[in-house]
């Protein structure tokens, strides 16, 4: 069986708002004069090997697995998958 | 927006107009249950409010208490009980953060907060442990960051909160009397909104708050930022220490309209402010979004032309963003612009003083149904069932949960959490002791006995500390009040605490109510959580040992009372029966008994009994002072009553206390000088927990095996399920 790693990443969803992200953008690189720099936001990263049939399969059941034990809050957070061949 | 049809008559009449609809998103948040009190204010009014110590003043958030010397507590009490159900980390900070603005809000600086926490049964449901993890870390998470100790609170769990969560917040404020923000405003004042960027977030919460909690009705999320309030905090207490503010409000539920609607309406004064100038996070909001955002972390300050650069200056040294949104006018009416157009004009009193109603109330059937259980058979184990009931999640030790608060930080905890009432050191040289207490267990087969029953608990924990009662806080929670039985069971509750205020002469500083909380199968019990604050005027509080050879004391009477109490309901499975109730006079002369022994010195060691009854209170003083007892139950005073309904029956005015061998007899004679009902029942000696009646043993526990479960129930049962 082939097998992948499948990345998690949490964030808090685009309208709620992100006091660590907010606190990066202002205090150090604003500060550190990167004007160029509009946003910052946090997140948080999974990083999982899965043995599975295909990559659709391996990103469903590591997204089933999420919501299962409930690693992210659905009604704050936003997940987003990508997987990659190892 | 919810509007009925006939508040939008009203409000048509009133204007004498159609209103636009921006003026009806403001007066929709400001009507809302939540923001209005719009069932409840009229019943409220019969409340005790008035005492020596009170101190009121026009648009106070929180209760003001003369503790002498020139100085004041302030206390406040919240629930966040609709966000933390869905999103329980985030909604118990915000919790947290808001409550502290109300005392930040009277000119004093935070000193404690005590939170109250329900959840559903943690043992066979994973939500409600998801939900009691997550908000506990919310809670200690902001309260520490912000330096602010979490000093005490309560824990309770029962079927009725599943999928939902009360989360209660109290805290405490102090500072000095001449300080108290005056609360006034003139004409071209200017008002100034300070803290956190407006938002989206938390986008029509009070009226979220307002509804029942319904799955796709989930949006509003606050997410919580303690760095801001804490400079928020900092801030504020300067430009108060600089004279630099004139009247003072905390953005809560319904935002900007209702700290607006609310502080010119108070003040009679009018307001002009321009949206455009409010900072917001992110660009095109529409200016309903603006004046209804929830956002946190933000207060609404009124300053004049003198002081505003000053006020600026220290904004600008704390680095908390602010805008100059408005001017005070003497129109009393609100007007909102953006830029030069007016988009929004109404008259203050008509925003923030909704229709109020005439609720319909009658007895709720089920009251009567409950009333007469089938009375369980003793279990033939009883020092089984005692151990049982030190692991029941609601009797077990909640040092998982306060373990994580930071309840020291201030240097002012004197007595930590994990006994009866905390108390605090405060800078007069007096002590102040603090406590919250609610049965929902008790409330839902008696809304008025149970009441009464929370307020006499939360007075004997302080007073067992050596504190004299000398304020009380309310909150009052319950389901959906358009369902006359449930609007029955919240003026009962608040019938009670009125007459027991009246009598004990405790005012009633502050409160709140909190309606529609209803899960997916139903409303939850009735739960009024009261708060009691006490004044202890003394060099050194009363700090309590027991040692090898102290006798115990029980007073008062343990009666036929099983109905809501822990052994009822989580040994035996049974719902009903008669719940305990207090007999005024007993109450009082118990209470003031108890204080003067304490007072005289008399006594090493005083502890309530209450949930799980005279033998989990006595369990609990050997498993704290680790040390063994040996109880002669039939010196107890009592009804003719079974071992088991005498060990585990929870009525109300009784306590424990543990005397010295030569202290005894002055504590007999003035028992006996009060008419105080008591028994001289037991020894503290030895490492087991003895409780022998007619010489014969009835249970027998190892204290170091009791106090392992009694330790750790609570933190195993959320580590491992």
């Amino acid at each position: 069986m082939p097998s992948f790693r499948v990345n998690v990443i949490i964030e808090n969803k685009p309208e709620i708002s992100d006091p660590e992200g907010d606190t990066i953008l202002h205090d150090l690189i604003l500060k550190g004069n990167h004007a160029s720099v509009k946003k910052v936001r946090s997140g948080k990263m999974l990083k999982f090997e899965i043995e599975a049939k295909n990559k659709k399969l391996a990103e469903k059941t590591i997204l089933d697995l999420c919501n299962e034990f409930r690693i992210y809050n659905p009604l704050v957070s936003r997940v987003t998958v990508e997987s990659f061949d190892t | 927006m919810s509007l009925t049809r006939q508040e939008y008559t009203t409000l048509e009449k009133k204007i004498g107009r159609t209103p636009n609809k921006l003026e009806l998103q403001i007066v929709a948040a400001e009507w809302s249950e939540h923001c209005s009190y719009k069932s409840s204010k009229k019943h409220l009014r019969i409340l005790p409010r008035e005492g020596a110590r009170v101190i009121s003043g026009k648009g106070y958030d929180s209760g003001v208490l003369d503790v002498g010397d020139g100085y004041v507590v302030t206390i406040h009490i919240e629930s966040h009980n609709h966000p933390s159900a869905v999103e329980p980390y985030g909604g118990a900070a915000t919790g947290v953060g808001g409550v502290i603005r109300d005392i930040l809000s009277m000119g004093t600086r935070p000193i404690a907060i005590l939170d109250g926490l329900r959840f559903g049964d943690i043992e066979k449901d994973s939500h409600a442990r998801w939900l009691f993890k997550n908000a506990v870390k919310g809670i200690a998470d902001y309260g520490n960051c912000l330096g602010i100790p979490t000093v005490g609170g309560e824990i309770e769990f029962d079927k009725c909160f599943t999928n939902y969560a009360l989360v209660d917040v109290a805290a405490i404020g102090f500072g000095r009397k001449e300080r108290l923000i005056k609360n006034k405003a003139d004409k071209d004042d200017f008002v100034i909104l300070i803290g956190g960027a407006t938002g989206r977030d938390g986008i029509g919460g009070s009226q979220f708050a307002s509804d029942t909690l319904e799955s796709e009705n989930r949006s509003a999320v606050q997410i919580p930022d303690p760095f801001i309030e804490k400079l928020v905090i900092e801030a504020i207490l300067e430009a108060r220490n600089q004279n630099c503010i004139k009247a003072m409000k905390d953005l809560g539920g319904g935002g900007l309209s209702c700290a607006i609607s609310e502080t010119a309406d108070a003040l009679s004064v009018g307001i002009e402010l321009d949206v455009a100038r409010v900072h917001k996070r992110e660009p095109g909001m529409s200016p309903s979004e603006i004046m209804v955002s929830e956002s946190q972390e933000r207060m609404l300050l009124i300053t004049d032309r003198q002081k505003l650069p000053v006020l600026k200056k220290i904004c600008e040294k704390f680095r908390v963003p602010y805008s100059v949104i408005g001017r005070v006018k003497d129109d009393k009416m609100m007007q909102v612009k953006v830029e030069t157009n007016t988009i929004a004009n109404l008259a203050c009193n008509i925003v923030a003083n909704a229709p109020l109603l005439d609720r319909e109330a009658s007895e709720p059937e089920y009251i009567k149904k409950i009333k007469k259980v089938k009375k369980p058979n003793t279990p033939r184990n009883l020092s089984k069932i005692l151990l049982k009931i030190l692991e029941n999640p609601n009797i077990a030790s909640k040092i998982w949960a306060y373990g994580q608060y930071d309840h020291e930080v201030g240097i002012r905890t004197v007595i930590k959490p994990g006994q009866d009432a905390s108390v605090l050191r405060l800078d007069n040289g007096k002590f102040l002791s603090v406590k919250i207490d609610g049965n929902s267990k008790h409330c839902y087969i008696n809304p008025r006995e149970g009441a009464v029953g929370c307020f006499e608990e939360a007075c004997r924990n302080v007073v067992c500390t050596g504190a004299t009662p000398i304020g009380m806080v309310d909150h009052l929670q319950f389901g959906n009040p358009e369902d006359p039985e449930i609007f029955w069971t919240f003026r009962q509750s608040l019938e009670g605490l009125t007459e027991f205020g009246k009598y004990f002469e405790i005012p009633c500083v502050g409160g709140k109510v909190s309606f529609y909380n209803e899960t997916n199968d139903g409303p939850i019990k009735p739960t009024p959580l009261i708060g009691v604050l006490g004044l202890i005027e003394k060099d050194s509080p009363f700090i309590q040992k027991i040692t090898d050879g102290d006798l115990l004391f029980v007073i008062g009477e343990t009666k036929d009372e099983l109905g809501g109490s822990e052994y009822y309901e989580y040994i035996h499975n049974i719902v009903g029966g008669v719940c305990p109730a207090v007999d005024l006079r007993t109450s009082k002369t118990n209470m003031w008994a108890l204080l003067e022994i304490i007072n005289e010195g008399w006594a090493n060691c005083a502890h309530d009994c209450s949930k799980g009854g005279l033998a989990i209170g006595i369990c609990e003083l050997c498993i704290i002072y680790e040390i063994g007892c040996t109880v002669t139950m039939d010196k107890i005073p009592q009804v003719k009553l079974r071992s088991d309904e005498t060990l585990f029956s929870e009525s109300h005015s009784r306590y424990l206390l543990a005397v010295s061998p030569k202290n005894v007899k002055k504590v007999v004679d003035l028992l006996d000088a009060r008419n105080v009902l008591y028994g001289l029942a037991g020894k503290f000696v030895g490492s087991r927990i003895i409780f022998k009646k007619n010489a014969k043993t009835v249970a027998d526990l190892r204290v170091d095996k009791a106090r392992e479960k009694w330790l750790n129930s609570v933190g195993q049962l959320v580590k491992h399920g």
